[in-house]
Protein backbone atom coordinates (compact mmCIF):
# COMPACT_ATOMS: atom_id res chain seq x y z
CA UNK A 1 0.00 0.00 0.00
CA UNK A 2 1.20 3.49 -0.67
CA UNK A 3 1.10 6.91 0.80
CA UNK A 4 -1.72 8.17 -1.36
CA UNK A 5 -1.56 11.77 -0.24
CA UNK A 6 1.80 11.81 -1.90
CA UNK A 7 0.46 10.22 -5.08
CA UNK A 8 -2.19 12.87 -5.37
CA UNK A 9 0.53 15.46 -5.33
CA UNK A 10 2.49 14.09 -8.26
CA UNK A 11 -0.32 12.63 -10.35
CA UNK A 12 -1.26 15.83 -12.16
CA UNK A 13 2.34 17.06 -12.70
CA UNK A 14 3.17 13.56 -13.94
CA UNK A 15 0.37 13.73 -16.48
CA UNK A 16 1.49 17.21 -17.50
CA UNK A 17 5.03 15.86 -18.02
CA UNK A 18 6.62 18.48 -15.85
CA UNK A 19 8.38 16.21 -13.34
CA UNK A 20 12.15 15.92 -13.42
CA UNK A 21 13.55 12.66 -14.77
CA UNK A 22 14.24 11.41 -11.26
CA UNK A 23 10.74 12.26 -10.05
CA UNK A 24 9.21 10.64 -13.07
CA UNK A 25 11.14 7.45 -12.56
CA UNK A 26 9.99 7.39 -8.96
CA UNK A 27 6.38 7.99 -10.01
CA UNK A 28 6.53 5.21 -12.59
CA UNK A 29 8.08 2.76 -10.17
CA UNK A 30 5.28 3.57 -7.80
CA UNK A 31 2.60 3.15 -10.47
CA UNK A 32 4.03 -0.29 -11.26
CA UNK A 33 3.72 -1.30 -7.64
CA UNK A 34 0.47 0.22 -6.53
CA UNK A 35 -2.83 -0.89 -8.04
CA UNK A 36 -4.73 1.77 -6.13
CA UNK A 37 -2.86 4.59 -7.85
CA UNK A 38 -2.65 2.81 -11.18
CA UNK A 39 -6.42 2.59 -11.41
CA UNK A 40 -6.74 6.25 -10.61
CA UNK A 41 -4.03 7.17 -13.05
CA UNK A 42 -5.77 5.40 -15.93
CA UNK A 43 -8.99 7.02 -14.90
CA UNK A 44 -7.45 10.49 -14.87
CA UNK A 45 -5.93 10.02 -18.32
CA UNK A 46 -9.25 8.83 -19.67
CA UNK A 47 -11.13 11.63 -17.93
CA UNK A 48 -8.95 14.33 -19.44
CA UNK A 49 -9.53 12.92 -22.88
CA UNK A 50 -13.26 12.68 -22.21
CA UNK A 51 -13.45 16.32 -21.09
CA UNK A 52 -11.54 17.43 -24.15
CA UNK A 53 -13.81 15.59 -26.54
CA UNK A 54 -16.96 16.67 -24.74
CA UNK A 55 -16.28 20.38 -24.96
CA UNK A 56 -14.64 20.41 -28.37
CA UNK A 57 -16.36 22.74 -30.77
CA UNK A 58 -14.94 23.55 -34.20
CA UNK A 59 -15.06 27.03 -35.66
CA UNK A 60 -18.37 27.77 -37.45
CA UNK A 61 -17.86 28.07 -41.21
CA UNK A 62 -19.57 31.42 -41.24
CA UNK A 63 -17.13 32.84 -38.70
CA UNK A 64 -14.18 31.57 -40.68
CA UNK A 65 -15.59 33.37 -43.68
CA UNK A 66 -15.99 36.60 -41.69
CA UNK A 67 -12.40 36.39 -40.44
CA UNK A 68 -11.10 35.92 -43.98
CA UNK A 69 -13.08 39.04 -44.90
CA UNK A 70 -11.04 41.06 -42.39
CA UNK A 71 -7.86 40.56 -44.41
CA UNK A 72 -6.15 43.54 -45.94
CA UNK A 73 -7.34 43.91 -49.54
CA UNK A 74 -4.62 43.28 -52.09
CA UNK A 75 -3.56 46.36 -54.02
CA UNK B 1 19.37 57.03 -62.15
CA UNK B 2 16.00 57.62 -60.62
CA UNK B 3 15.09 54.01 -61.30
CA UNK B 4 17.93 52.72 -59.18
CA UNK B 5 16.84 54.87 -56.21
CA UNK B 6 13.21 53.82 -56.54
CA UNK B 7 13.91 50.17 -56.97
CA UNK B 8 14.87 49.33 -53.39
CA UNK B 9 11.74 51.11 -52.24
CA UNK B 10 9.56 49.07 -54.55
CA UNK B 11 11.30 45.91 -53.48
CA UNK B 12 10.79 46.75 -49.83
CA UNK B 13 7.09 47.33 -50.44
CA UNK B 14 6.77 44.06 -52.29
CA UNK B 15 8.52 42.19 -49.47
CA UNK B 16 6.32 43.92 -46.95
CA UNK B 17 3.16 42.95 -48.81
CA UNK B 18 4.34 39.39 -49.14
CA UNK B 19 5.13 39.15 -45.41
CA UNK B 20 1.72 40.53 -44.59
CA UNK B 21 -0.08 38.08 -46.84
CA UNK B 22 1.91 35.25 -45.31
CA UNK B 23 1.09 36.46 -41.80
CA UNK B 24 -2.62 36.70 -42.57
CA UNK B 25 -2.67 33.24 -44.07
CA UNK B 26 -0.83 31.75 -41.10
CA UNK B 27 -3.18 33.48 -38.66
CA UNK B 28 -6.27 32.28 -40.52
CA UNK B 29 -4.95 28.74 -40.68
CA UNK B 30 -4.84 28.79 -36.87
CA UNK B 31 -8.31 30.26 -36.43
CA UNK B 32 -9.97 26.91 -35.79
CA UNK B 33 -7.48 26.09 -33.03
CA UNK B 34 -7.82 29.58 -31.56
CA UNK B 35 -11.61 29.33 -31.63
CA UNK B 36 -11.66 25.98 -29.82
CA UNK B 37 -9.89 27.67 -26.92
CA UNK B 38 -11.70 31.00 -27.16
CA UNK B 39 -15.08 29.30 -27.09
CA UNK B 40 -14.51 28.24 -23.47
CA UNK B 41 -12.82 31.41 -22.25
CA UNK B 42 -16.19 33.14 -22.59
CA UNK B 43 -19.72 32.15 -21.71
CA UNK B 44 -21.44 31.93 -25.07
CA UNK B 45 -20.82 31.17 -28.71
CA UNK B 46 -21.90 34.70 -29.67
CA UNK B 47 -19.31 36.23 -27.34
CA UNK B 48 -16.64 33.90 -28.70
CA UNK B 49 -17.48 34.88 -32.27
CA UNK B 50 -17.38 38.61 -31.49
CA UNK B 51 -14.11 38.24 -29.68
CA UNK B 52 -12.58 36.26 -32.53
CA UNK B 53 -13.50 38.99 -35.00
CA UNK B 54 -12.07 41.73 -32.79
CA UNK B 55 -8.94 39.67 -32.28
CA UNK B 56 -8.35 39.05 -35.96
CA UNK B 57 -9.10 42.67 -36.87
CA UNK B 58 -6.49 43.79 -34.35
CA UNK B 59 -3.99 41.11 -35.35
CA UNK B 60 -4.21 42.08 -39.02
CA UNK B 61 -3.71 45.75 -38.08
CA UNK B 62 -0.72 45.14 -35.85
CA UNK B 63 0.87 42.22 -37.65
CA UNK B 64 4.25 43.96 -37.61
CA UNK B 65 4.52 43.58 -33.87
CA UNK B 66 4.49 39.78 -34.22
CA UNK B 67 7.99 38.36 -34.10
CA UNK B 68 8.34 35.72 -36.80
CA UNK B 69 9.49 32.41 -35.40
CA UNK B 70 7.62 32.83 -32.11
CA UNK B 71 4.35 31.11 -31.25
CA UNK B 72 1.63 32.74 -33.37
CA UNK B 73 -1.22 30.84 -31.73
CA UNK B 74 -0.09 32.12 -28.31
CA UNK B 75 0.27 35.64 -29.72
CA UNK B 76 -3.30 35.57 -31.05
CA UNK B 77 -4.65 34.26 -27.77
CA UNK B 78 -2.78 36.93 -25.86
CA UNK B 79 -4.62 39.57 -27.93
CA UNK B 80 -7.89 37.73 -27.42
CA UNK B 81 -7.41 37.49 -23.67
CA UNK B 82 -6.57 41.19 -23.40
CA UNK B 83 -9.62 42.13 -25.45
CA UNK B 84 -11.73 39.90 -23.26
CA UNK B 85 -10.49 41.71 -20.16
CA UNK B 86 -11.05 45.09 -21.84
CA UNK B 87 -14.62 44.06 -22.52
CA UNK B 88 -15.20 44.26 -18.82
CA UNK B 89 -14.62 40.78 -17.63
CA UNK B 90 -12.52 42.26 -14.82
CA UNK B 91 -15.76 43.66 -13.48
CA UNK B 92 -17.29 40.27 -12.91
CA UNK B 93 -15.45 39.79 -9.69
CA UNK B 94 -14.47 36.32 -8.74
CA UNK B 95 -16.83 35.53 -5.90
CA UNK B 96 -15.25 36.13 -2.48
CA UNK B 97 -16.16 32.67 -1.51
CA UNK B 98 -14.24 30.30 -3.73
CA UNK B 99 -16.00 27.04 -4.42
CA UNK B 100 -15.05 24.30 -2.05
CA UNK B 101 -12.87 21.77 -3.68
CA UNK B 102 -12.20 18.14 -3.01
CA UNK B 103 -9.11 16.04 -3.59
CA UNK B 104 -7.89 14.96 -7.00
CA UNK B 105 -9.45 11.53 -6.61
CA UNK B 106 -12.86 12.84 -5.57
CA UNK B 107 -14.63 12.07 -8.84
CA UNK B 108 -13.10 8.62 -9.09
CA UNK B 109 -14.04 7.74 -5.54
CA UNK B 110 -17.56 9.11 -5.95
CA UNK B 111 -18.14 7.04 -9.05
CA UNK B 112 -16.62 3.98 -7.48
CA UNK B 113 -19.07 4.26 -4.59
CA UNK B 114 -21.95 3.70 -6.95
CA UNK B 115 -20.72 0.09 -7.25
CA UNK B 116 -22.50 -0.55 -10.51
CA UNK B 117 -20.12 -3.16 -11.89
CA UNK B 118 -19.00 -0.94 -14.76
CA UNK B 119 -15.36 -0.31 -15.58
CA UNK B 120 -13.90 2.95 -14.32
CA UNK B 121 -13.82 4.41 -17.79
CA UNK B 122 -17.35 3.35 -18.71
CA UNK B 123 -18.74 4.95 -15.59
CA UNK B 124 -17.69 8.40 -16.73
CA UNK B 125 -19.25 8.06 -20.15
CA UNK B 126 -22.33 6.43 -18.69
CA UNK B 127 -22.94 9.05 -16.03
CA UNK B 128 -21.95 12.25 -17.76
CA UNK B 129 -23.36 13.64 -20.97
CA UNK B 130 -21.37 15.96 -23.17
CA UNK B 131 -23.63 18.77 -22.00
CA UNK B 132 -22.88 17.96 -18.33
CA UNK B 133 -19.18 18.45 -19.01
CA UNK B 134 -19.70 21.71 -20.90
CA UNK B 135 -21.87 22.91 -18.03
CA UNK B 136 -19.38 21.83 -15.37
CA UNK B 137 -16.55 23.66 -17.15
CA UNK B 138 -18.59 26.82 -17.48
CA UNK B 139 -19.23 26.74 -13.73
CA UNK B 140 -15.53 26.90 -12.90
CA UNK B 141 -14.69 30.53 -11.93
CA UNK B 142 -12.93 32.19 -14.84
CA UNK B 143 -9.51 32.64 -13.24
CA UNK B 144 -9.30 28.89 -12.86
CA UNK B 145 -11.11 28.08 -16.06
CA UNK B 146 -8.71 30.15 -18.18
CA UNK B 147 -5.72 28.01 -17.24
CA UNK B 148 -7.63 24.74 -17.69
CA UNK B 149 -8.79 25.86 -21.11
CA UNK B 150 -5.31 26.94 -22.23
CA UNK B 151 -3.38 23.96 -20.85
CA UNK B 152 -5.83 21.06 -21.02
CA UNK B 153 -7.78 22.02 -24.13
CA UNK B 154 -5.30 24.25 -25.93
CA UNK B 155 -2.19 22.19 -25.12
CA UNK B 156 -0.22 25.25 -24.10
CA UNK B 157 2.75 24.85 -21.79
CA UNK B 158 2.62 26.41 -18.33
CA UNK B 159 5.05 29.06 -19.61
CA UNK B 160 2.89 29.95 -22.61
CA UNK B 161 -0.23 30.10 -20.45
CA UNK B 162 1.61 32.39 -18.03
CA UNK B 163 2.55 34.70 -20.87
CA UNK B 164 -0.90 34.72 -22.44
CA UNK B 165 -2.61 35.52 -19.14
CA UNK B 166 0.21 37.76 -17.90
CA UNK B 167 0.49 35.94 -14.59
CA UNK B 168 3.47 34.18 -12.95
CA UNK B 169 4.04 30.54 -13.84
CA UNK B 170 3.54 29.53 -10.21
CA UNK B 171 0.06 31.05 -10.37
CA UNK B 172 -0.67 29.01 -13.51
CA UNK B 173 0.30 25.87 -11.63
CA UNK B 174 -1.72 26.60 -8.53
CA UNK B 175 -4.80 27.68 -10.50
CA UNK B 176 -4.56 24.61 -12.68
CA UNK B 177 -4.31 22.38 -9.65
CA UNK B 178 -7.31 23.94 -7.94
CA UNK B 179 -9.26 24.45 -11.15
CA UNK B 180 -9.10 20.79 -12.09
CA UNK B 181 -10.35 19.85 -8.64
CA UNK B 182 -13.22 22.33 -8.91
CA UNK B 183 -14.10 20.93 -12.32
CA UNK B 184 -14.03 17.35 -11.07
CA UNK B 185 -16.22 18.24 -8.13
CA UNK B 186 -18.76 19.84 -10.46
CA UNK B 187 -18.70 16.74 -12.66
CA UNK B 188 -19.06 14.46 -9.65
CA UNK B 189 -22.14 16.34 -8.51
CA UNK B 190 -23.61 16.01 -11.96
CA UNK B 191 -22.68 12.34 -12.32
CA UNK B 192 -23.82 11.13 -8.94
CA UNK B 193 -26.86 13.40 -8.98
CA UNK B 194 -28.05 11.92 -12.26
CA UNK B 195 -27.45 8.38 -10.99
CA UNK B 196 -30.37 8.59 -8.58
Amino acid sequence: MCNCDECEQWMQPYMDRVLTDAERAEAEAHLDDCAYCRKRYHFEVHLRQFVRQSVDEPIPAELLHKLAGLRTPLE
Amino acid sequence: MSETTREPDARRLATDARDRVRFEEDALALSDQVYRVARHLVGSREEAEDLMQETYARAFRSWRSFQPGTNLRAWLLRILTNLNIDRGRKLQRTPDQQPLEEGDYFLYNKLEETGDGLSDEDRVVQRLSQQDVVQALSEVPHDFRDVIVLVDLGDFSYADAAQILDIPIGTVMSRLHRGRRILKKAMAESAVGSAR
